[in-house]
């Protein structure tokens, strides 16, 4: 007996599903548990992942902001000022240094940031005396505003 | 493509090339094509036309041509760090190809990936970085040793 139609049965199914199933692994590859090799599970993990991804670059922008907020009012409470009469004051002495940088001077510049406070320290008592003083007192030094041309 | 999956380094130049004097990281070209075939038409004229120039303009790299039977010419560089890079120039025109061995040598063997900050310096703290007792009282340092009378008396 010869069986001819045997062969015919043999079906040459896609020959790169390989390296259509590595693609989505290569993903997965530092995940833990089955979801780093095996498929099925990793697809779903995947796909959660890049979702997260993304929304996670505009979340990014909110939490480096309450970082830096957070590390600048830890660090002006140490010169006995509060975040908002720092950065109110600041704002008013014409100081235009952004969250960002002003966290980095805590950081790396203690005593920059020291005078930035006693700075803003003194912006504010002057503010206190224009509004409670008699408009006899002379301002104060600090609250002159200098216009750029 | 998250940023825990896929690669990623810290801006950095080769051993500071360029503060002194500034070395092509480039050290090896080689271009990779046959004879015959029509996708290897541009590297082709390339090499008659500007091969030469190029190696005359920049004689700290060494380029090699190499003739033989592949299915698609490519161009390999290999960096001062150890860097191997493989550029298939497949059916691309000669000023296609000037323009990529440009840009080759104008890279570091560096990894093109993501780079996690833009700015990188050795000395981040002129002041000396913030620790807890940067803002305390140095009189905290100082401990005073009170003689006890009894002591005195005694001795």
């Amino acid at each position: 007996m010869v069986f001819l139609s045997l062969s015919r049965w043999i079906r040459s199914r896609g020959p790169d599903r390989y390296w259509r199933v590595q693609e989505v692994l290569k993903h997965a590859r530092h995940f833990r548990g089955r979801k780093n090799r095996c498929f099925r599970l990793a697809v779903r993990s995947v796909r959660r992942a890049f979702v997260f991804a993304t929304k996670a670059r505009k979340a990014k922008k909110r939490i480096m902001r309450t970082l830096w907020i957070s590390r600048i009012a830890a660090a002006t409470r140490e010169h006995g000022m509060k975040y908002p009469a720092l950065i109110h004051n600041l704002l008013k002495c014409q100081v235009a240094l952004n969250r960002k940088v002003l966290s980095d001077l805590a950081i790396t510049e203690p005593r920059t940031f020291k005078s930035l406070a006693s700075l803003a320290k003194r912006r504010r008592e002057e503010g206190f005396l224009v509004a409670l003083g008699d408009k006899g007192e002379p301002e104060g030094i600090f609250s002159r505003i200098v216009h750029s041309q | 493509m998250t940023s825990r999956g896929t690669p990623s380094r810290f801006l950095k130049s080769v051993l500071q090339n360029g503060v002194g004097r500034y070395v092509c990281q480039l050290k090896r070209l080689s271009l990779v094509f046959s004879k015959d075939s029509a996708n290897s038409l541009g590297v082709r004229e390339f090499i008659e036309d500007g091969v030469v120039d190029f190696a005359r303009q920049n004689p700290g790299i060494v380029v090699y041509v190499a003739p033989e039977k592949c299915s698609i010419p490519k161009i390999v560089a290999e960096y001062l760090n150890g860097t191997v890079k493989e550029e298939p120039v497949n059916r691309k025109t000669s000023e296609e190809i000037r323009q990529l061995i440009k840009k080759l040598s104008d890279q570091s063997g560096l990894e093109v990936i993501r780079i996690r900050k833009p700015f990188h310096t050795d000395s981040p703290s002129i002041q000396g970085q913030w620790h807890p007792f940067v803002n305390r009282s140095p009189s905290l340092r100082v401990q005073r040793f009170v003689k006890e009378k009894s002591e005195l008396e005694s001795s």
